[in-house]
């Protein structure tokens, strides 16, 4: 009978192997032409590019009299340059309001001054709002000296129309990563009081933001769009459409995505397009003044212009008037296309539906290796050798003897036993919560610190298995081979739980983390083979060896290893990306180090603990050989 | 229904002069700061109550004299409005926001009625009528849109003791109702004048429905003044705020394209002013318009109905303004000193141009000339929602008394649809006075009449009492209810409107207090955008395919098994050799068999 095959609990490592190369292999398909989709505009009201555009000519002029102004406020200080402003704003006739704001992280103050005004749409009535966002440096700390002098010449072009339906409101923040948080928590009345002022005016529900990013000095070719949201979470597919199709079919400008400005719309290029999106998605942090709008479900994006081409600043002033019509048009929220997209080129896209099962697959080895660590920690060993030996003594006759060894393994495979489940909870619950302490570490240390504190924390990280290990096996009853067994099972059970359901909401995050911690799955004891009396002392060094080999491979995904490499490799100090997620977490809501230290780090190091564990073999009555 | 308030008797010693002709008109205009213009129509018409009730209606139209008379309406309110008033730089509202209504349609009145069915049905059937008079989805308005208020209105005409006891207040809105032509016009049908004479010639769709801010009025009442007799009055009022430089645009062309660059006003003042730049001054230069330029047409002469003595159009601004009119007209000087009124010839176009007062040189003039400085507003009200997400959120209302010197009380009035519903135990107020710390309660009192599912909207009227030069922020969270699938508007992603709050404010209990202050004005907060659950309504359409599918599936497949009778090959009878037929198509079998075997072995 299948059911009772033993060779159906070995099926398991195999088929859990099988799930991560097809999961791997299945992502690796999608920038083929066959499983994706050309991008197309959902929402009909939008209607881009469909209307004329009269930004230009004399606003130029304009335009060249605001860059002189806000270039004299280059070095002024925040409020200062706001006063400008404010004098400026009320000059076209706009409600002005302005915000301050201070945050704290890593022992850093992020404080300073947002200033924004109201264009009330001339026959509207206050329920709806477009925003457009010119910071005064973009998030590389650039001047974004064109940008707010474009921002401010539209908004005075604008009020010159009638047709608005929306109220449009231009905020200017001081910088591109807290400013705009502060503006739209207040907005939204989810901001802590105590760091962040209340807005002294307001418009109505937000129904779009456009930041515009526009440093580079010279004429552009094309333009950036920036996409990506706090924690992975993308605007509606329909406003990336809308840009594309305006930029190409109206202005006549190329659009890029993810920084890849010249793409050959082949598979290496798509698969990079695709992969930087995975990328940007996973860290989960803020790529332009547009993704703190995001989570609001504010469909926004930052548009850049870039390259050396002919286009100037008026035609991304009328490819920003565009979208503001198409914008104007919506009857309804932007909800008609997809929200969930990994994006090809800017004209090929890949849906939930075909990207999903990637991560979900990944997800689900660690689920399956659960349940079968589960079912076997259910089954009785077979006997240990000794008992082999006792039997042959007692059967003569071969035939016999092996009738009655097939019986006896049958039903030792099959035998039910009782499962000892306190201590692989209890280790597994203690190792879970001690995740807490890295993220409390890392987002609460001082700047300066925390590059040494990185430091401590992994050369403990390297020594804390073994002390686990110690600690686990040192007590007066060990763990046994079962009990080792169940802790994996509790600990990637977790796993594929917290991934699967994280794959629903930030696929990339879920990806990358899955397929790091893949190893996991298949992470034993190395001293589960029980010592039989005649096993020699070289079998047990060499098992001894393989144990360390294997931890020390395990070291190498060890989340602060890996941490330690893409900063190396990214080019980022690693007192930056570690300053950046103490930020992220503590003001953008970035969950991505939640992920990291109270998923993964958990996961892994139980995996640790459990390739360097020694269970004692049952014929040694309890008495464990220590490391 | 309480007893007939005094503080509303300044308003009769207003309507006097209205009251002693049968038919007045006046357009006042009153120059705005920032290039707009206010422009205020009313119109009154009265017909004695003796003769109203003997059908012979005069001035009063016919059309809206008979819903009127058969749904026994004693007093009938009705606004249209579009846009917002911009208080901070436009300062109080025409009429002292009596004449205006929230976002969309809004109608109330009090109606003849011993029960509430009967006041319902008769509600019923006068929002049906009015819906067809005036082309506007008043008949939307059922019984979860219509209220009762207690304290917020009061009638404003006169009505004898007998009648009060038996009249009945219902309230409804619209805030969803787009204001558009199609009003416009059955609301100049009304007009004895009609749009062809008078100041209502000056009435345009294209322009109305491009101002800023635009609000039309329908009033009717009855009013009684001693020693004669009582009269039923309809008053119609039309205010809106153009934007001068918007409504100069020809008709034609209204595309802003950018101005020739040596048509830029500039601040030559600045280092780098040259050709190619051009700092903006766009307000900085005054006013210059005609009156037949911003309407797009001239006053086609004075209806003929007004009166000889009749002074049609005034004009709002310092004397020290320079307007030149048409021939014809006369020029006659308001005592107040800002006021001039004009009578118009009734056989010739009349039109002002108020050409631009040079801001430079000896004679160089500055706003104060060219009009008048916004009064302060006796309070501001601002509305907007608070939190995000589907589930729950909160409503937060800044109500800011600006007087340093008064206290302000006024009744604060929510309406809001069952599906918004209201934690009343959260109802906070936090008072904001800067230096005086002291905190007293501001809500007086507090009339609340919770929601029914389905059935009827919360209705929440609150007392309150501001100090002098304080702000009161007015929370309260509510929870957002799910819809059944039918329930959901067209354009449902868009949300749902909900209704501006009504602030009544009450006349100044202070002895000697200003005008302003001693009689019952109004104001209306914005409309909010309510977003609820929505589900994807293309989903119950697969499901529906779905089902079908399976049921199909299944319905074929049992009633296949439950109908046929099954019987073995051999028991039944053998249909193919049995008789002429059967054998001729056996053998026709047979040989394309055949002939099929022969061909395949060829192959």
């Amino acid at each position: 009978m299948l059911r009772r095959d033993p060779r159906l609990l070995k099926l398991p490592p195999y088929l859990s192997f099988l799930c991560i190369v097809v999961g791997v292999v299945w992502l690796l398909m999608l920038p083929l032409d066959q499983y994706s989709r050309r991008t197309y505009i959902s929402e009909n009201a939008l209607l881009p590019g469909q209307v004329h555009t009269y930004f230009s000519g004399s606003d130029q002029n304009v335009f060249r009299a605001y860059r002189h102004e806000i270039d004299a406020l280059k070095n002024r200080t925040n409020t200062e340059a706001n006063d400008e402003l404010e004098k400026i704003f009320k000059g076209i006739g706009l409600k002005v309001g302005r915000q301050n704001y201070t945050y704290h992280s890593s022992g850093n103050t992020y404080a300073g001054e947002n200033i924004y005004a109201i264009l009330q749409a001339p026959r509207g009535d206050a329920t709806e709002a477009i925003v457009l966002i010119a910071a005064w440096k973009n998030i590389e700390g650039q001047f974004n000296r064109n940008g707010l002098p474009l921002a401010l010449s539209l908004t005075r072009y604008f009020r010159r129309w009638s047709l608005w339906s929306k109220d449009i409101i231009l905020v200017v923040p001081p910088d591109s990563t807290a400013g705009t948080q502060a503006w739209v928590d207040a907005y939204h009345d989810a901001h802590d009081p105590s760091h962040v002022a209340s807005l002294p005016i307001k418009s109505g529900a937000l129904q779009g933001a456009i930041a515009i990013d526009y440093a580079q000095e010279s004429r552009f070719e094309s333009v950036h769009i920036i996409y990506d949201g706090v924690n992975g979470q993308l605007p509606n597919l329909d406003l990336i459409n809308s840009v594309v199709n305006i930029a190409s079919g109206q202005m006549g400008m190329g659009s890029a995505l993810q920084g890849i400005w010249k793409h050959s719309q082949q598979y290496d290029d798509n698969l990079k397009t695709v992969l930087r999106g995975m990328l940007n998605q996973a860290l989960g942090h803020s790529t332009g003044p547009h993704s703190s709008f995001i989570p609001y479900h504010v469909d926004a994006i930052t548009l850049q212009p870039v390259g050396q081409g002919w286009h100037d600043e008026m035609g991304l002033g009328r490819l920003i008037e565009g979208l503001f019509r198409s914008l104007n048009n919506l009857l309804e929220k932007l909800h008609q296309s997809f929200f969930f997209y990994l994006l090809i080129h800017k004209h090929r896209f890949v849906s939930i539906g075909t990207y999903l099962p990637s991560a979900m697959l990944i997800a689900s080895n660690f689920t399956i290796m659960a349940i079968a660590l589960w079912v076997k920690s259910g089954y009785r060993e077979p006997d240990a050798a000794a008992n082999k030996q006792a039997n042959h003594d007692r059967h003569w006759t071969r035939q016999a003897a092996r009738e009655e060894e097939e019986a006896r393994l049958i039903a030792a495979a099959t035998a039910a036993a009782e499962r000892d489940v306190l201590l692989p909870l209890t280790f597994v619950a203690a190792c879970q919560f001690a995740g807490v302490v890295p993220l409390f570490i890392f987002n609460q240390t001082p700047t300066s610190l925390l590059a040494p504190a990185f430091t401590l924390f992994s050369l403990f990280n390297i020594g804390l298995p073994y002390l686990a290990s110690y600690f686990l096996t040192a007590g007066v009853r060990p763990p046994t081979a079962q009990q080792y067994m169940l802790i994996r099972s509790f600990s990637l059970l977790l796993l594929g739980m917290f991934l699967s359901s994280l794959a629903t909401l930030n696929f990339s995050l879920a990806f990358m983390i899955g397929l790091l911690a893949s190893p996991l799955s298949f992470a034993r004891p190395w001293g589960s083979s029980a010592p039989t009396p005649t096993s020699t002392a070289s079998t047990t060094s060499t098992t001894d060896i393989m144990r360390y080999v294997h931890a020390t491979l395990l070291h190498v995904v060890s989340p602060p290893t890996v941490l330690l490499v893409s900063s190396l490799l990214g080019g980022v100090p690693l007192g930056r990306v570690l300053e950046e997620a103490a930020f992220g977490w503590n003001i953008w809501g970035m969950y991505t180090p939640l992920v990291v230290w109270c998923v993964w780090w958990p996961a892994w190091l139980v995996g640790q603990v459990v390739v360097l564990g020694r269970p004692p073999a049952p014929s040694e009555n309890g008495k464990p050989k220590r490391a | 229904m309480r007893c007939f308030p005094s503080y509303l008797i300044p308003f009769f010693l207003l309507f006097w002069t209205a009251v002693a002709s049968d038919y007045y008109e006046r357009l006042i205009l009153k120059p705005l700061p920032q290039s707009n213009l206010l422009a205020s129509f009313n119109f009154k018409s009265n017909t004695n109550l003796s003769q109203f009730e003997a059908h012979n209606f005069r001035y009063f139209p016919r059309s809206l004299g008979q819903i009127l008379q058969h749904v026994g309406t004693r007093e009938l309110h009705l606004r249209f409005s579009l846009g917002r008033w911009d208080a901070e730089s436009w300062g109080r509202r025409p009429w002292d926001g009596t004449k205006e209504g929230g976002t969309g349609v809004e109608l109330w009145a009090w109606l003849e009625a011993d029960t509430d069915e009967e006041a319902d049905r008769k509600w019923r059937s006068l929002t049906n009528a009015l819906s067809g008079l005036f082309c506007a989805s008043l008949n939307f308005i059922d019984e979860t849109r219509t209220t009762r208020p207690v304290i917020s209105f009061q009638p404003e005409g006169t009505h004898p003791d007998s009648s009060l006891a038996n009249m009945q207040l219902l309230h409804g809105v619209l805030p969803r109702e787009v204001v558009c032509t199609e009003n416009l016009t059955p609301f100049l049908k009304l007009l004895p004048c009609k749009g062809k004479a008078g100041i209502s010639s000056l009435l345009d769709g294209h322009k109305l429905f491009d101002a800023s801010w635009q609000s039309m009025a329908i009033d009717i009442r009855p009013l009684c003044l001693n020693g004669e007799e009582c009269v039923l009055q309809i008053e119609q009022t039309i205010d809106m705020v153009l934007d001068i430089e918007r409504s100069k645009r020809p008709r034609d062309n209204p595309i802003p394209r950018p101005p020739p660059a040596h048509d830029l006003k500039c601040n030559s003042t600045k280092p780098y002013h040259s050709g190619d730049t051009c700092f903006p001054t766009d307000f900085l230069e005054g006013q210059e318009w005609a009156l037949d330029q911003v309407f797009g047409k001239p006053i086609k002469g004075a209806c003929p109905l007004t009166g000889p003595d009749a002074t049609p159009v005034c004009f709002v601004a310092p004397l020290s303004r320079d307007i030149y009119t048409t021939a014809g007209a006369t020029e006659i000087k308001d005592s107040n000193g800002v006021t001039r009124c004009y009578k118009i010839p009734s056989d010739a176009d009349f039109s002002m141009i108020l050409p631009r007062m040079s801001r430079e040189g000896e004679q160089a003039k500055s706003d104060a000339d060219e009009m008048v400085k916004p009064e302060t507003p006796l309070l501001y009200a601002e509305r907007s929602f608070t939190g995000h997400g589907q589930e729950r959120g909160g409503v937060r209302t800044i109500l800011t008394n600006p007087s340093p010197d008064y206290e302000v009380e006024f009744v604060y009035m929510e309406s809001l649809p069952w599906f918004m519903r209201i934690y009343l135990h959260t109802l906070r107020t936090q008072i904001n006075n800067g230096a005086s710390g002291h905190n007293k309660d501001v809500i007086e009192e507090i009339y609340y009449r919770p929601a029914l599912d389905r059935t009827r909207g919360t209705q929440l009227e609150l007392r309150m009492r501001i100090p002098p030069a304080s702000a009161v922020f007015l929370t309260y969270d509510f929870e957002k209810s799910i819809l059944r699938y039918t329930e959901y508007p067209p354009d449902a992603n868009r949300g749902f409107d909900v209704a501006a709050a009504i602030i009544t404010i009450l006349p100044s209990t202070v002895p000697n207090a200003p005008y302003a202050r001693a009689i019952t004005s109004n104001l209306r907060t914005t409309t909010l955008l309510l977003s609820l659950p929505t589900p994807d309504f293309s989903m119950p359409y697969n499901v529906i395919i779905f089902t079908s599918t399976a049921i199909a599936l299944a319905f074929g497949g049992l009633y296949n098994i439950l109908i046929r009778r099954f019987v073995g090959a051999d028991e039944g009878p053998d249909v193919s050799v049995s008789g002429l037929k059967g054998r001729i198509v056996a053998t026709i079998i047979t040989l394309s068999r055949k002939i099929k075997g022969a061909k395949g072995k060829l192959d």
